[in-house]
């Protein structure tokens, strides 16, 4: 009788603790690996580096492709990557230098491309158009403005850091 | 687009914008080591055809994962149904536009009667990616095949 009792009891205390462990195995692996996942996915682009671009006194009225180097780190790998701006003055004096990436769905939009859409942003992929500073027209695909880069000008040096939404501008 | 999480994410709410497939075409042999080194470095420039493609119409092409098949001296039959099947599978999403990007011209003839439009690179033999020359070759190769794709669009 008490043979059988203790029989139960042990198979169970067996079930029990190698439950436990198991749970306890499963918890211990899966953890880190979510960890390891996600990790270098949230950090991103290093927000703090501002990169030099051009000569402040090179800056026209008139957009200007420039392209640039920036630090990227992407999942596991640090890479160097490419990054393009259109560089100018705008109406009143300012500098604005706005990301080529369209708001609609990514391509990437090109300055004064069409004959037909003057003095204007045009993207090839679902004809979306912005004006000159960059603000989306009404009827075409983009929600939003295009991105602007920060930008600050030391010893008449053009630089540029990260592209910013300008949808609460 | 690409064949990634993040991407598909955004894929499927605006699948109506991204009409066009680009599926790579690589292929492989260990038979010969000249060959073998040959088609690797190809397959390297048909990713960064691929991806530079990519980046600019990312909003309108989806880049598929790649196309491996076995190289042979003749494409196989069984190898044309297989691409086939992919071609129609993909068309049925529906992708209206599908490219396919190659070095070997053997997929010319094969994919004449396939609802699919094939880009053909001339191979590069040797070469070096970070090569500034190769880069600028490259470079306008690919801006080529991007208008074509912008071309077809807009007929
Ligand atoms: S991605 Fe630019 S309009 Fe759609």
């Amino acid at each position: 009788m008490t043979d059988k009792k203790n029989q139960v009891s042990r198979r169970q205390f067996l079930n029990y603790t190698l439950t436990g462990v198991g749970g306890f195995m499963g918890a211990a692996l899966v953890a880190p690996m979510v960890g390891f996942a996600v990790d270098p996915l949230l950090k991103g682009e290093k927000d703090t580096d501002f990169v030099y671009v051009m000569d402040e006194n090179e800056i026209t009225n008139e957009p200007q492709r420039k392209t640039f180097k920036v630090d990227q780190v992407d999942g596991w790998y640090e890479s160097q990557v490419d990054r393009t701006a259109w560089v100018f003055r705008d109406e009143n004096g300012e500098i604005l230098a706005l990301s080529p990436v369209c708001t609609h769905l990514g391509c990437t939009v090109d300055w004064n491309s069409r004959e037909e859409f003057s003095n204007e942003f045009f993207c090839p992929c679902h004809d979306g158009r912005y004006d000159k500073n960059g603000v989306n027209i009404a009827d075409t695909p983009p929600t939003e403005p295009l991105h602007a880069y920060e930008y600050k000008v030391e010893d008449g040096k053009l630089y540029l850091g990260k592209a910013k939404s300008r949808k609460e501008a | 687009m690409k064949y990634k999480n993040i991407d598909i994410n955004q894929y499927v709410k605006a699948k109506e914008y991204i009409d066009t497939a680009l599926i790579p075409l690589i292929p492989y042999s260990f038979s010969n080591d000249q060959e073998l080194e040959d088609l690797a470095l190809q397959g390297e420039y048909i990713y960064l055809f691929a991806n530079q493609i990519e980046k600019e119409l990312k909003g309108r092409v989806f880049l598929t994962p790649e196309y491996y098949y076995l190289k042979t001296d003749k494409i196989t039959e069984t190898e044309s149904f297989r691409l086939e099947h992919l071609i129609n599978h993909m068309k049925s999403q529906p992708f209206k536009y599908i490219f396919l990007l190659t070095f070997d011209n053997k997929w010319r003839k094969v994919t004449k009667d396939m609802d699919a439009e094939l880009i053909w690179i001339p191979a590069m033999k040797g070469g070096d990616l970070n090569q500034s020359e190769t880069q600028q070759l490259v470079q306008s190769q690919i801006e080529e095949i991007q208008s074509l794709i912008k071309d077809s669009w807009s007929e």
